[in-house]
């Protein structure tokens, strides 16, 4: 939830962001109404892949910066596969 | 299990385990679930065990945990708004200033934020204070982007840190973005990152806290930031 605000506020502020969240999120991230999710099948508190699993954690930032690039409209929930 | 000399129910069972005296923050949900799927789920979690020592592959628990974690949070209902506000990225990636923010309550090591005036603040007491911490104004922690990962702390008494602790990465993916700038992903980097404890009063984020925040930003001619709650 203050990611969302946080995303908001920057947005008013022409700042573009991008969020990462866990799948578990999604409910909370879809009510914010927010520019741009990419929603990732991990478990709570590892967003962006498990421990020194970098193959994956690059690949699910590469997967958010695309989203961040190609977004056209607020309100974009994308799930990561 | 006894309390006294009171049995234990199941329903207290379960309910321990959010912020209770068997607190877990990664079964935190087991407290929501009625007492029957509850049992459901612990009976199904150790079927998932031995099925998964026998086949080398523990991707099935993995997926019974993550479906009880989404289960919980399925009925959010504040903070519901038909719109927001959008900003398309108007420059290349190759001209593009990164940064990035995260709730997951990273902070440097000697650069301790002293949440509720408690210095060096165990994980265990962010826990067991965590609605004083819902009362609180967030604090933003500057993390340098060339920082050594084993100079990076985490708590948070919102969720389960220990993936956190062993690699910033999982939640806080600051050596992840550093690698993307070098190859040329994007332009830059802002010379910090940032991160604070999500668990914090919304309401003086958004009055009290995002305007400074934002300003920071801005003046630090941030063109995009990579957000990740946890």
């Amino acid at each position: 939830m203050s990611v969302g605000h946080v995303a908001r506020a920057l947005e008013e502020a022409k700042i573009a962001t991008v969020i990462v969240a866990v799948k578990s999120f999604e409910a909370r991230m879809r009510m914010m109404s927010l520019p741009r999710v990419l929603l990732t099948p991990q478990l709570m508190g590892r967003p962006i892949g498990g421990p020194f699993d970098e193959k994956l954690q690059v690949k699910i930032i590469k997967a958010a910066i695309q989203l961040l690039e190609t977004a056209d409209r607020n309100g974009i929930v994308q799930d990561y596969h | 299990m006894e309390k006294g000399n009171t049995p234990e129910s199941f329903e207290e069972f379960i309910k321990s385990f959010f912020y209770g005296r068997r607190s877990d923050l990664s079964f935190k949900f087991l407290s929501d679930l009625a007492p029957e799927d509850a049992s459901i789920f612990i009976q199904d979690l150790f079927k998932d065990i031995i099925d998964c020592l026998d086949e080398g592959d523990f991707s099935r628990i993995k997926q019974r945990v993550l479906a009880g974690q989404v289960k919980r949070y399925k009925n959010q209902k504040n903070f519901q708004y038909d719109d927001g506000p959008f900003h398309f990225l108007t420059k290349p990636l190759s001209s593009v200033k990164f940064s990035l923010l995260t709730s997951s309550g990273h902070f440097l090591k000697g650069c301790d934020p002293s949440p509720l005036g408690v210095e060096n603040m165990t994980q265990e007491e962010a826990e067991r204070r965590i609605f004083d911490f819902l009362k609180q104004e967030p604090e933003l922690s500057e993390i340098p982007f060339d920082s050594k990962p084993e100079d990076i702390m985490v708590r948070h008494g919102g969720y389960d840190i220990r993936a956190a602790s062993k690699d910033p990465n999982v939640s806080f993916p600051y050596q992840r973005m550093t690698g993307l700038k070098d190859q040329g992903l994007f332009q830059s980097l802002t010379s910090n990152a940032y991160s604070f404890v999500g668990a914090c009063s919304q309401k003086r984020l958004i009055k009290k806290t995002l305007p400074g925040w934002v300003d920071r930003f801005v003046s630090l001619g941030v063109d995009a930031v990579l957000l990740v709650p946890a």
